[in-house]
């Protein structure tokens, strides 16, 4: 009987925790080097870490990013709330010198992918997880100021 | 037939419920149904095969323009020195409005040995032709513009001109209503530029 508790208490952790962190979405960074013996790098990663991560930075490290990102946050804000109404489309799309790089919105994540002769990168992250990351990054400021 | 207190309370709720359901279920097929706009610059860069196609949803600008304070923009505005205008000088509005109710016709005509400029108006548009010439009148070095732009646009650009300020926001909503008129075309030896609005989400 204590078992079959313990099992259950176990199970609604794990439910509950899974749910958290899949609560913001998953980043996912592919890196190919197309070389001989090149990286291949695959990396999920759940995008509730990305904002937990930066609070927990000391500060003064990133008081600097944190006040050059201040003004802008109104507008990154308005950026974040507003794309994610948009369909799914490439914004920006560049091909020079044998590079290609796309920039485009697919379901509620911003994807960036690069593909040059010597990699490809591919860079999926979650428009909830790009607002409050950006946010955490902009509080950090306030956070030196009050520390002083 | 009278109702009591409590009944004549529970259908009040309900009715105002429905309503607002109604009214937010109406807001949203209005919405739903507006066709999205998107602004699309396109470049070819000639001989070097370099391209850069930007596609920008109209409702995403007209949400973030405002939003950014930096330089000259505040506001969904932009500071211009307009001096001339400012002092009376120069009527412009009532130079567009003259433009506007005339017949189509070709206003401007400048021909020289290096540049030919043309502005004409063609039904609600204004158009500009630009032909500059090379080195000795050669094409290496020419360039060639050309500019359609609806005469709504002109006038929602030079709405605050009066305070110096020219209204980008304005004129992002100008270009959500002005079918696909807005054309700009840039050409030189080295790159081709062009702006376009349409419905579409993409550049092809």
């Amino acid at each position: 009987m204590i078992l079959a508790k313990f099992g259950v208490g176990f199970l609604c952790v794990t439910v509950t925790a899974g749910s958290l962190a899949l609560s913001e979405g998953l980043v996912h960074v592919r890196v190919y080097e197309k070389r001989s013996e090149g990286t291949h790098l695959s990396l999920v990663v759940p995008g509730v870490l990305a904002p937990a991560a930066i609070f927990c930075v000391p500060s003064r490290h990133l008081q600097k990013a944190s006040e050059q990102l201040r003004p802008w946050m109104p507008a990154i804000r308005a950026a974040v709330e507003q794309l994610k109404d948009e369909r799914d489309m490439t914004f920006v799309e560049v091909d020079q010198a044998g590079q290609h790089v796309r920039v485009s919105k697919s379901g509620g994540s911003v994807i960036v992918d690069v593909d040059d002769p010597d990699e490809t990168v591919h860079v999926s992250t979650p428009l909830r997880t790009i607002g409050g990351t950006l946010e955490e990054l902009g509080n950090k400021s306030d956070d030196q100021a009050a520390a002083q | 037939m009278k109702l009591d207190k409590r009944t004549a309370i529970a259908v009040a709720l309900v009715a105002a419920v429905a309503a607002i359901f109604l009214v937010t279920g109406i807001t949203r097929a209005r919405a739903a149904n507006t066709p999205e706009r998107y602004l699309h610059v396109r470049v070819d860069g000639g001989s070097d095969g370099d391209k850069v196609n930007v596609n920008v949803p109209l409702a995403l600008a007209e949400k973030v323009l405002p939003a950014i304070n930096h330089g000259e923009l505040h506001a969904g505005k932009v500071k211009v020195d307009l001096k001339k205008i400012n002092t009376g000088e120069v009527d412009v509005k009532a130079i567009l409005e003259a433009v506007r109710s005339s017949p189509d016709n070709e206003f401007v005509t400048v021909q020289q040995a290096d540049q030919d400029v043309r502005v004409a108006k063609s039904g609600d548009n204004l158009v500009i032709h630009v032909r500059s010439k090379g080195d000795g009148g050669k094409e290496k070095g020419s360039d060639k513009v050309d500019v359609t732009v609806p005469l709504s646009i002109v006038d929602a650009a030079l709405k605050n001109s009066a305070d110096g300020e020219i209204d980008i926001n304005a004129v992002l909503r100008a270009l959500e209503n002005t079918g696909d008129n807005f054309v700009v075309n840039v050409k030189n030896s080295e790159q081709t530029v062009h702006i376009w609005v349409d419905g579409k989400n993409d550049s092809n």
